[in-house]
């Protein structure tokens, strides 16, 4: 067995002990879930130990996000382990305790503005509201993309500390919280980036969107062949009658498309010596992307299949289709990454178009 | 998900990335010469035999096979980034592509030692070019119900009557390996997979009549390829007697697997591509993003065949998977490039997105045809997912 082997099965035990439930605005999360992931180191794995981290390697980081994700875990783990700690790390910014819930918020209008307020260099003043912020008001720690001050290039990272900031209820269509926070001149520490490194924070975000997204289609295609299998109409099983079965051959089409996609994607990160290149972007854009455009697919199908049952919140089935119609327009919509991707690909012209496809995974 | 579908990711290949600036700069030069211009789907329509033979005598023909048959002895990944590059090109491969592809794979498994002599060679020179003997005129994706039959004579010749179709290049090649029945069918409902026979069949055999079939714009590429009393030495027996739908199923997988099963219209995203970078205009750099991100995809899925092929294993459900995506793929880029682009189709058009919009539009409907239709691809993928 593989250590990455291992922490799936470690997660998948933990998960056990909480079924999913409809989110709501009274129960946004899974709190108890957090907390026995966070005593089992998993909320620090593949940040360095050295950084409060669990250790591990990017690869087992990605392991954990794809097992809760395709549990439907109501918990900001894909934010911490994924977008936020590493790009708070990559801008030798502190990490917080692990055990407290941390994410990323990139859109919106903030501004920083330097600030000194007695405790040393690197401190910034936020102001504006950050929108759209996954896991508002459930995570302590916000690290913000913020707008530079006026006249220097780039952005800010800067971790905020959430408790007592505004928070605006802004749910997803699976009623994860995705609202505002009001900044309102909130001191933090921070780090100029230059463009290239926001845009890399921003594509690692979307890339793990897509992993989480890979992990959903998979789950609904598995659901979906075991339903198909298991329910008799007409004296056979549905997965009998062929035009069921080129349904399902169509979803295995598109989420093998999507995993070996979002694999390449996740790999040329980990071997890109600068995780915000040119084409590490254009890999997760790509990635982003094709996951999103399975959804439609993939859930549309799922459903057909499934019938009345998975239009009901008594069925399974929708803790992961409407977190997948959410989560392909997250972290840059699918329009958004598109047109990153159409662009750069044309970076060396019209004819760099195939040296480029070639060259970004 | 099942793991006879999935593969695990090809490992980067240093050799394969060579390769393919090589032939990245002799495309350039030959495109600077005029010796081709590009066009969509030419590993069908594109027969160049002067072509063919100067990727025979680069070494970029047989890649895989063993040097003592002529061949090269390299990788299949590199293999794959030869075949990406012309095709992404346009370039005119079709005279020796099902060779080069499909049949001399065939061969190299099931053919006697003579047979592999004779003509593995001469395929990897780009002088000896092969046909497809399967679809015939009452039997398309009901591939076992062919009628073609051959008959032992007294001299232990085989005698074979019947007719294939669909036959792409048969007026350019020199052998088709042929399926005919040899024997009756058995019981059962896989029975009628008994009894048949390949047969490597000389195309200039008498006996055999070759009629043009003309495809929507008009170019000859199909042939209906008429077997009458045509008398085939027995010693051009491919394989086992009775084994032809084992050894075609193999072959069927090498049919699938490549990336011309995604490429076909790339010439028409190509120049897309240019037009979209002249415009500036976000719902085409939207467009080219999307069907980029697709196509991105489909290589990487294309690379783990090869390299599922590197490790010596015949990944015919995966492959069967990726020619359903990619050829999907491939006609699709037709539709959402026109939404996008204000542009009259016409291969009569001074516009090359025109022209090429009206050579991919063209040829769109045999996409999702050759090589197995997507619904009999579809069936093959539900049997990985345990469905029947």
């Amino acid at each position: 067995m593989s250590d990455q082997d291992l922490v799936v099965e470690t997660v998948r035990d933990i998960l056990a002990g909480h079924e999913p439930f409809a989110l709501t605005a009274d129960r946004a999360w899974d709190a108890g879930l957090w907390a026995d992931l966070a005593e089992a180191g998993l909320t620090g794995v593949g940040l360095p130990e050295e950084a409060g981290g669990s250790g591990g390697e990017l690869a087992d980081a990605v392991a954990v996000v794809r097992t809760l994700a395709a549990g439907a875990g109501a918990v900001p783990v894909a934010e911490q382990l994924l977008a936020a700690g590493p790009a708070l790390l990559a801008a030798d910014l502190d990490l917080p305790d692990p055990a407290e819930p941390l994410t990323l918020a990139v859109a919106g209008a903030v501004t920083a503005e330097p600030s000194d307020d007695g405790d040393g260099p690197g401190r910034w003043t936020l102001t504006g509201t950050a929108t759209d912020v996954a896991w508002a008001g459930v995570a302590r720690h916000v690290a913000v993309l913020a707008a530079a001050p006026e006249g220097v290039e780039g952005a800010v990272l800067a971790l905020v500390d959430a408790e007592g900031l505004a928070t605006s209820d802004a749910r997803n269509l699976a009623g994860e919280p995705r609202g505002s926070l009001v900044l309102g001149g909130a001191a933090a520490s921070g780090a100029l980036l230059t463009p290239a490194r926001a845009g890399g924070i921003r594509a690692r975000y979307a890339l793990a969107r897509a992993v989480q997204l890979a992990a959903a289609l998979e789950q609904v295609l598995a659901w979906t062949v075991q339903y198909a299998g298991e329910r008799q109409q007409f004296g056979r099983p549905l997965g009998r009658f062929q035009a069921v079965q080129m349904e399902l051959a169509q979803m295995a089409g598109e989420v093998t498309a999507v995993t070996a996609l979002v694999d390449a994607a996740v790999q040329a990160l980990d071997r890109a010596t600068d995780p915000a290149a040119h084409d590490v972007v254009l890999a997760a854009a790509a990635a982003k992307v094709r996951a999103g455009a399975a959804v439609e697919v993939v859930a549309r199908l799922a459903h057909q299949v499934h019938g009345a049952i998975g239009f009901t919140q008594e069925y399974r089935l929708h803790h992961l289709t409407r977190r997948c119609w959410s989560w392909r327009d997250e972290a840059g919509s699918e329009l958004t990454w598109s047109k990153v991707l159409g662009v750069g690909l044309l970076a060396q012209g019209g004819d760099g178009l195939w040296p480029a496809l070639t060259r970004v995974v | 998900m099942s793991s006879s579908l999935t593969l695990a990711p090809a490992p980067p290949s240093e050799a394969a990335e060579e390769v393919r600036a090589q032939v990245r700069e002799f495309l350039a030069e030959e495109l600077a010469a005029g010796t081709f211009t590009t066009h969509v789907d030419t590993w069908l329509s594109g027969v160049d035999p002067a072509f063919s033979r100067k990727l025979g005598e680069r070494g970029w023909l047989g890649m895989t096979w063993p040097k003592r048959y002529g061949g090269h002895e390299r990788s299949a990944m590199e293999r794959y980034a030869v075949t990406e590059e012309l095709l992404a090109a346009g370039a005119p491969v079709a005279a020796h592509w099902i060779a080069d592809r499909q049949s001399g794979p065939n061969l190299l498994r099931y053919g006697t030692e003579a047979q592999r002599q004779a003509i593995l060679p001469r395929i990897a020179a780009g002088e000896c070019y092969f046909v497809i003997g399967m679809s015939e005129p009452d039997s398309g994706s009901d591939l076992a119900s062919i009628r073609t039959r051959a008959a032992r004579n007294a001299d232990g010749d085989w005698v074979v009557n019947g007719a294939k179709v669909w036959t792409s290049n048969a007026h350019h090649s020199h052998y088709g390996i042929v399926l005919v029945r040899t024997g009756p069918p058995g019981e059962g409902p896989r029975g009628k997979h008994q009894g048949l026979t390949q047969l490597l069949v000389d195309l200039s055999l008498p006996g055999i009549g070759i009629n043009p079939i003309r495809i929507l714009d008009g170019g000859h590429h199909f042939n209906e390829v008429v077997f009458d009393d045509v008398v085939v030495p027995g010693d051009m027996l491919l394989g086992e007697e009775g084994a032809g739908w084992h050894q075609v199923t193999a072959e069927l997988a090498f049919e699938r697997s490549g990336p011309e099963r995604f490429l076909s219209t790339y010439p028409l995203l190509a120049e897309f591509g240019r037009r979209a970078c002249d415009t500036g205009d976000h719902a085409q750099l939207a467009t080219l993003g999307r069907l980029s991100a697709r196509l991105l995809a489909l290589r990487q899925l294309s690379l783990r065949i090869a390299a599922a092929l590197d490790r010596g294993e015949l990944p015919d459900i995966p492959a069967a998977l990726v020619k359903d995506v990619g050829t999907t793929f491939e006609a699709d880029v037709v539709d959402e490039i026109r939404r996008v682009v204000e542009v009259t189709p016409s291969l009569d058009s001074p516009d090359p997105v025109g022209r090429a919009l009206a050579e991919a539009q063209l040829h769109a409907p045999g996409y999702t045809l050759r090589g197995g239709t997507n619904e009999i691809l579809r069936g093959i993928v539900a049997r990985g997912l345990g469905l029947r």
